[in-house]
């Protein structure tokens, strides 16, 4: 959180408690060297909340996330990511300082007089009522103080004497910082402070102008250095005067937007290579060219400045505006590794928590990186994309859906760049799953069973499932395909009774979409014969048609007082009915399908018989019904032919024509049904 | 003795001490004379040694003595600690007196009860062996006579205080004391009394015969007022009669022989005995009478199981058994658990008691299952799987004598051979040993109550009668529940928690049931299996039409009633030729329940035993019936798992191979060819396997099962499609698979077995790095016209533009926010500090104050003195 919220607001957060500082600095070494992205400060900073009205919105959602029984599974997460080799991305980028030599025959043109000025214009953000109120609170106090001054002529000698002590009040405020590890920036300031004056918005101008002339202006090097000072805006003014160099809110403005606009093509202009050339030419370039001796450090400066910028912005749409405008230039991160790392990190977290179009274009940028460059960064993408997934999605709830479900798929896309890489990862993982599942095969403890029975577990499960599926076509996948098979069978075995019957759905599901991929016979209908037996006895009233619908993609267990309710009975019927219909419509055209439906028609028209609820008989009938068409028709088309079932190659070219065709009821119900079950799950 | 005292300081006083302190021996006395308990230790003085100790030290002068006590203390610890724990030093057992004018009577007692607190919990036991090693060094004689003295010296103590009390002293004192009393007794009472269990315990065990009459002491502990003493006391008296109660009965004499005049050393034994049987007596009384309260039952009942363990042969193990069969079925899992063992071990054990254990045990659990209407924990049942019955007696017995002569002859053999005997003498003991070992064995054979096999065989019927007596009560009550009739008064989920064990157990013990009651008990299974008699013939529509309620009307579980069908035929097989009874209605029973299995919810173990029981270890079977099975079988296993699967196509596998006509199946063959049977259409939902009409039917199952996920499963089913080729006579296919029979096939791929298989971490070689370079990227699972809107959706320059300005003043505004309130925060204190500046001011003038008032005093003072 704390990065995120920018430096300045962070600082502004910490300055109210003492305690929290503290508190924090015993923390600090605990957090950083877990390093999973959710630990980052959120204990400790979790007062500013209030006084933090910028990013309200992403603080609360990830306070949601990690308030609420995080423990339960934090050593799940350990078993998920196990050794998971954590790239500790916290190294800095100390190698050089972020300011650029200057050229110092470059044009200041100083017209202080109507620049500095615009100070009246002030933001109409929260702070300008604080401040003038403390304004008042100053001028206050200043009159009582003058009042003892007065009236103790040795009190003012008193006062010179703890001078000292005064001025720790000063930096008590301000200090922290230092205290924080900032030291780079400290450094920096040290360097060179002569030099800076303030720039005004005609010397920008000038210096823009010159470098939209000529690229190799020395120009450039100041403009960098600016946006630099901007970037470090909000850190440094309150220590010293420096960034002094930047007074008005459109030199600011302007430098960013220009340097952002630009930039790339000045590198590119500089590096000589055409503007939409292609990733290898610029690789090459950057390995071998003379010229990028000289446009090295320019690029690395600006990438410095632009990820600081991006600690600093709160607001989403300048974020995107940023992201969106590094999205060009991402080929010359190669170089820099540190710097890349440091990004990805920031993506990671936009990704995860922004809004929508934040956490989209972050995610546009991570792919941009992870497949422009070298496979290094596509393995720190990934792994630090599923560390964030991993713990991202203990909860899941009508809110989070949709953010989990993106998170998933664009998860896979990143893996499906390459993958001989995320092969790797997904064995590994799955081995995991496959651990846990082991030992509370054997234990059958309680808590061991709660390490499976939670989203974390099953959308982990989930998420190698989506990508078996996804890359199973064109790769050698059957270990993987074996062994998630495996795992989900080991989980169904678990659990048993009513209660569970969300979990289990959720594994026929799965179940079922590893045979479709697959083309292998996966019997999942035993699955879900437990729900079937359920329906029946309902006690709930029967007039509850306003209450809610249950929704069972958000449970995994069933909470007690409705396991007899009609609207879970409802559900449970309509999911398994579901569940069925897709294992039928996979194998509606072979052979066997009368054979298969046997003892599940069987179980369903009991069902049918016993159900009481009118909605429920309903949808069964219509199931029965279609699969007793779907059985008859092929009983029919069967009885015409010749072979015998050890013929595979005649099987396997039965009713392919009408297989391909699709037109009889009994493939449209499939299909619409599966469609609406689809819906319904999307629908909130 | 308070004289002694005196000269030896005590060790926590200070050397100035002056002399008059020393009256506190006099209090000591008076200590002693009130806790009666506390002089135990001093029971144990080695009068000589202290005596020639206390007088060696008092020779010694005072420097002396200080040197030497600490150098003592320091050897103490680690070298002397065994010899304090077996007689305490003087100088430690004296009391000390802290500077605050306490006295210390702890010092040795603390160690020790600190010890006993790491040790004793529930093993006093081993406590005792602990300082029982330390005694060993002692011999028998030694130990008597320092038994002896011990008593004198106690007796002369108490004279001595008896006398103490005229001090006129001790009354000033005995407030305080009564006060360190307090204090002490609580927690020190119970160290001293478990030391004294233990010694007891010690002196017991290193020799029962002398110190017999110490265990009435031992029982007085039992009657203490702290639950922790009696728990203790239980415990150390378990212990001792463990090992000390003798390997044979002890008989009542009769007044005859009492009045026979006896050696001194029968008489010696006799009473022994005597007192042995009637301590452990009372001892049993006081377990039943303990057992009834709640903090002692776990204790209680271990004693009484391990007693019953270790002793099922001696006096009164009918209480200890009776004691025992009453906690088998109790709600607390650990006593359970306790007394199953208990009675697993007597079963187990038989030579230990003769068998008679084993009746009486069988009995009292039957009689037990009457009273609570067999409603208990099916553990109590499961004991009866441990009971093992020789069938022929006769021939065991022989063959055990001849082991045993074997043994012996080896035991004779092999002694000499190890030690050859260099001398005379040595043979001669040989030989004597050889002789005592004779006698002792002819003696054992007169004494020991192996019974004879008649009188065994009559054990044996009796157990046996008393343990189907049982089952026959578990079942018949289960059909009793399970009838329609009395299903309001029997609700509950699972009514017949004895069924289970009794089955299996009637599936054990099958061969052994008498011929008179197989009809009884096949009704009753055919019952219990959910088959109600006369309804199946009547017609299969009513069973389609009403399996709902049928199914409702049997409380028993799938597993249950497929358990009963197991044995139905378990005991057909072991009675082959003696009955004839059609076992068809369990063919019908396991027919349909296929469909009522649940994995997971079902044992799927039981389903592959009733597989293997009824159709894999069949002989030949009617056509229409295994064409049937098979056909339901293979679409069984398309809807189950793949152990299940497993379980069903090894079945599925030998009935083909036995049934050799019914491989038509395995062919599509147009018309049904000549062997349809009388149904001409194959009716899959029908419940009668005779009226299926399987035989016109085609394994259409086994195409799809051969694309199963599962290899060995779709391995199995091509092997058993590729059977069509074969002759009728051929037979073996896959040498591999053909041994599994459908339990191993069941266990072979259970889930727990699958999750075994680990993953090769090598990415396999035909993975694509499918990596793409170009701009024109596709996305998999993302929707791309989304992504592409998002780039639209990015803001303008100006609109960035305008953003950032006013972000810069956000930031400019909370730095200015900083830096204000810095400032406010340096004017505040200021301001506070004008209060530590006034008080510093005023604390000056003070002190300017006080000095000149402080010459002003001196200067007074001077004038006075001078």
């Amino acid at each position: 959180m704390a990065k995120k919220l920018g430096k300045k607001a962070r600082k502004f957060a910490r300055k109210g408690l003492q305690t929290v500082q503290k508190q924090k600095r015993k923390q600090r070494t605990f957090f950083k060297k877990k390093s999973a992205p959710r630990g980052r400060g959120l204990n400790g900073e979790a007062p500013d909340e209030n006084e933090e009205n910028l990013n309200h919105e992403r603080n609360v959602s990830q306070l949601d996330q990690n308030v609420g029984g995080g423990h339960v599974f934090d050593k799940n997460i350990g078993n998920l990511l196990g050794e998971e080799d954590e790239v500790e991305l916290e190294d800095d980028f100390s190698d050089s300082d972020g300011y650029l030599s200057e050229d110092t025959e470059c044009p200041y043109i100083s017209e202080n007089e109507n620049e500095n000025i615009s100070r009246d214009d002030t933001a109409r953000g929260t702070f300008q009522e604080e401040n003038t109120e403390i304004k008042m609170q100053i001028a206050k106090q200043k009159k009582e103080l003058d009042k003892l001054l007065a009236k103790d002529k040795e009190f003012a000698k008193f006062l010179e004497s703890r001078r000292s002590q005064l001025e720790q009040y000063d930096r008590m405020v301000s200090d922290d910082e230092e205290v924080e590890g900032d030291e780079e920036e400290e450094e920096e300031e040290e360097q060179e402070e002569q030099t800076r004056q303030p720039v005004t918005q005609t010397t920008l101008d000038v210096w823009c102008w010159l470098v939209t002339e000529d690229p190799n202006s020395p120009a450039l090097r100041n403009l960098l250095n600016l946006y630099h000072n901007a970037s470090l805006f909000g850190v440094i003014t309150s220590r010293n005067e420096k960034s002094a160099q930047i007074v008005s809110h459109e030199v600011y403005s302007t430098v960013i937007n220009f340097v952002l606009c630009e930039a790339d093509g000045i590198f590119r202009a500089l590096l000589g290579v055409a503007e939409n050339s292609n990733a290898e030419r610029i690789l090459m370039k950057l390995k071998s060219s003379k010229e990028w001796l000289n446009v090295g450090p320019l690029v690395k400066s600006y990438f410095k400045s632009s990820i600081k910028l991006l600690n600093q912005v709160t607001d989403t749409m300048l974020l995107v505006f940023l992201l969106f405008r590094l999205m060009s230039s991402v080929v010359f991160l190669h170089a820099f590794s540190s710097l890349g790392r440091r990004l990805i990190k920031i993506l990671v977290r936009f990704w995860s928590t922004g809004e929508d179009q934040l956490s989209t274009s972050a995610f546009l940028l991570m792919k941009e990186v992870a497949s422009q460059l070298s496979s290094d960064y596509f393995n720190i993408c990934m792994k630090a994309m599923y560390r964030t997934f991993v713990a991202r999605c203990k909860f899941v709830d009508d809110s989070n859906l949709a953010r989990i479900d993106f998170m998933k798929s664009s998860f896979l896309e990143i893996t499906s760049l390459d993958v001989q890489q995320s092969y790797l990862v997904a064995v590994s993982s799955l081995q995991r799953l496959g651990d846990v599942v082991k030992h509370s095969s054997t234990t059958k403890k309680k808590e061991d069973l709660m390490k499976i029975n939670n989203w974390q577990y099953i959308n982990c499960l989930n998420l190698w499932v989506k990508f078996i599926c996804l890359n199973y076509k064109e790769n050698n996948l059957q270990q993987l395909f074996d062994k998630a098979v495996r795992v989900i069978f080991g989980v169904t075995s678990l659990f048993t009774g009513p209660r569970f019957l969300p979990l289990k759905l959720k594994c026929a599901q799965m179940l079922n979409d590893l045979s479709l991929t697959s083309g292998h016979f996966i019997p999942v209908s035993s699955l879900v014969f437990e729900c079937l037996d359920l329906t029946g006895g309902v006690t709930g009233k029967m007039d509850g048609d306003e209450e809610p619908r249950l929704k069972l993609s958000t449970l995994l267990k069933v909470p007690g007082n409705l396991l007899k309710s009609r609207r879970f009975q409802e559900e449970c019927v309509r999911s398994s009915v579901e569940v069925l219909c897709t294992h039928f419509s996979q194998w509606s055209f072979h052979v066997s399908l009368p054979e298969l439906s046997t003892i599940p028609l069987i179980l369903l028209k009991r069902c049918h018989e016993k159900a009481t609820v009118e909605s429920v008989r309903r949808l069964i009938k219509r199931f029965i019904d279609q699969a007793e068409q779907n059985r008859d028709f092929l009983q029919m088309k069967r009885d015409g032919v010749s072979f015998s079932p050890n013929d595979q190659t005649s099987i396997d070219n039965f009713l392919l024509l009408e297989k391909s065709n699709a037109k009889s009821t009994f493939t449209q119900f499939y299909a619409s049904m599966l469609q609406n079950s689809q819906i319904r799950n999307m629908v909130k | 003795m308070g004289k002694r005292r005196k000269v030896i300081l005590p060790p926590a006083l200070p050397p100035e001490t002056p002399d008059e302190e020393f009256e506190i021996s006099d209090e000591d006395v008076e200590f002693f004379s009130e806790n009666r308990t506390f002089t135990h230790f001093l029971a144990h003085f080695d009068r000589k040694k202290i005596d020639k100790h206390v007088t060696r030290v008092a020779d010694k002068s005072e420097d002396e003595i200080e040197r030497l006590y600490e150098r003592r203390n320091r050897n103490n610890a680690p070298l002397d600690s065994r010899e304090n724990d077996l007689q305490v030093d003087p100088v430690d057992a004296l009391p000390i007196k802290t500077l605050d004018g306490k006295l210390q009577y702890r010092t040795t007692k603390k160690v020790r009860s600190e010890e006993g607190h790491a040790s004793t919990d529930l093993t006093g036991e081993e406590d005792a062996e602990k300082q029982g090693t330390n005694l060993i060094r002692l011999t028998k004689a030694e130990r008597n006579k320092k038994l002896k003295k011990e008593k004198k010296e106690a007796k002369k103590l108490k004279e001595d205080e008896d006398i103490a009390p005229n001090s006129p002293k001790e009354k000033i004192h005995s407030e305080v004391l009564k006060e360190v009393e307090e204090e002490i007794s609580a927690e020190e009472s119970f160290g001293v009394k478990k030391i004294k269990l233990a010694e007891i315990g010690m002196a017991l065990l290193e020799d029962p015969e002398a110190n017999i009459r110490s265990l009435k002491e031992l029982l007085d502990f039992c009657k203490d007022k702290d639950p922790q003493v009696v728990k203790l006391g239980l415990m150390s008296m378990l212990a001792v009669f463990k090992d000390i109660i003798p390997s044979y009965r002890i008989r009542e004499l009769t007044d005859k022989e009492l009045a026979m005049p006896v050696s001194e050393a029968v008489r010696k034994t006799r009473y022994f005995e005597y007192t042995l049987l009637r301590s452990y007596k009372s001892y049993l009384q006081k377990l039943i009478e303990l057992q009834k309260e709640a903090i002692f039952k776990l204790v209680v009942v271990r004693c009484m199981c391990t007693l019953l363990e270790a002793a099922p042969h001696f006096n009164l193990s009918e209480k200890l058994l009776a004691g025992t069969v009453r906690n088998i079925s109790s709600s607390d899992d650990v006593i359970r658990k306790l007394c199953c063992e208990a009675i697993k071990s007597l079963f187990k054990n038989e030579g230990k008691h003769g068998g008679e254990g084993t009746v009486r045990a069988v009995r009292l659990i039957a009689q037990l299952v009457k009273k609570h209407h067999c409603q208990l924990h099916p553990d109590c049942l499961e004991v009866f799987l441990s009971l093992r019955f020789d069938e022929d007696l006769g021939k065991h017995e022989n063959k055990a004598e001849e082991n045993n002569k074997f043994t012996k002859n080896k035991k004779g053999k092999q002694e000499p051979m190890k030690h050859l005997p260099p001398s005379e003498k040595k043979k001669s003991k040989q030989e004597l040993i050889a002789k005592t070992r004779g006698e002792v064995y002819a003696d054992y054979k007169a004494v020991s109550f192996a019974p004879d096999s008649e009188k065994r065989q009559r054990m044996q019927s009796d157990t046996l009668s008393a343990v189907f007596e049982t089952y026959f009560r578990i079942l018949k009550h289960a059909v009793d529940a399970s009838d329609p009739r009395f299903m309001p008064e029997t609700s509950g989920s699972h009514a017949q928690p004895l069924l289970a064990p009794c089955l299996e157990g009637l599936g054990k013990f099958s061969h052994l049931i008498d011929l008179d009651f197989m009809a009884d008990l096949m009704s009753c299974l055919k019952q219990l299996s959910g088959f109600r008699s006369g309804t199946h013939l009547q017609s299969k529509t009513f069973n389609v039409n009403s399996s709902g309620s049928d199914r409702s009307s049997n409380r028993l579980t799938v597993s249950e009633r497929l358990q009963c069908c197991i044995v139905a035929f378990k005991i057909m097989k072991s009675n082959l030729d003696a009955l004839n009874v059609d076992l068809q209605d369990f063919f019908v029973q396991l027919y349909n329940l296929l469909l009522e299995y649940r994995p997971y919810r079902d044992r799927g173990e039981v389903l592959a035993e009733a597989l293997k029981t009824m159709l894999w270890d069949g002989r030949q079977h009617d056509m229409q019936r295994a064409a049937a099975f098979i056909k339901r079988l293979a679409t069984f296993s398309l809807s189950f798992g793949s152990s299940e699967a497993m379980a069903a196509l090894a079945t599925l596998k030998q009935l083909l191979q036995k049934n050799t006509k019914c491989r038509s199946l395995l062919e599509n063959d147009a018309g049904g060819g000549s062997i349809s049977g009388l149904v001409v259409k194959y009716q899959p939902e029908a419940t009668d396997p005779y009226l299926s009409g399987a035989l016109a039917s085609v394994l259409w199952e086994l195409s799809l099962l051969s694309k199963h996920y599962n290899p060995s499963v779709s391995q199995m089913a091509s092997n058993i499609l590729s059977m069509t080729n074969l002759k009728p006579t051929q037979n073996i296919v896959n040498p591999s698979l053909i041994a599994l029979n459908p339990i191993q096939a069941f266990w072979e791929s259970t889930v727990q077995k699958e999750l075994l298989k680990s993953m090769n971490a090598k990415v396999p070689p035909s993975l694509k790095r499918k990596r793409k370079r170009d701009q024109d990227m596709e996305y998999y699972v993302l929707d791309p016209q989304k992504l592409r809107n998002i780039d639209s959706q990015v803001i303008g320059e100006e609109e960035a533009k305008l953003r950032f300005e006013e972000h810069f003043k956000v930031l400019r505004d909370i730095s200015e926010n900083e830096r204000l309130k810095g400032e406010l925060n340096r004017t505040l204190a200021s301001i506070s500090l004008y209060d530590e500046f006034k008080r510093e001011k005023r604390e000056k003038e003070r002190s300017v104050v006080l000095k000149s008032g402080k010459k002003k005093a001196k200067v007074l003072v001077k004038r006075s003195s001078s």
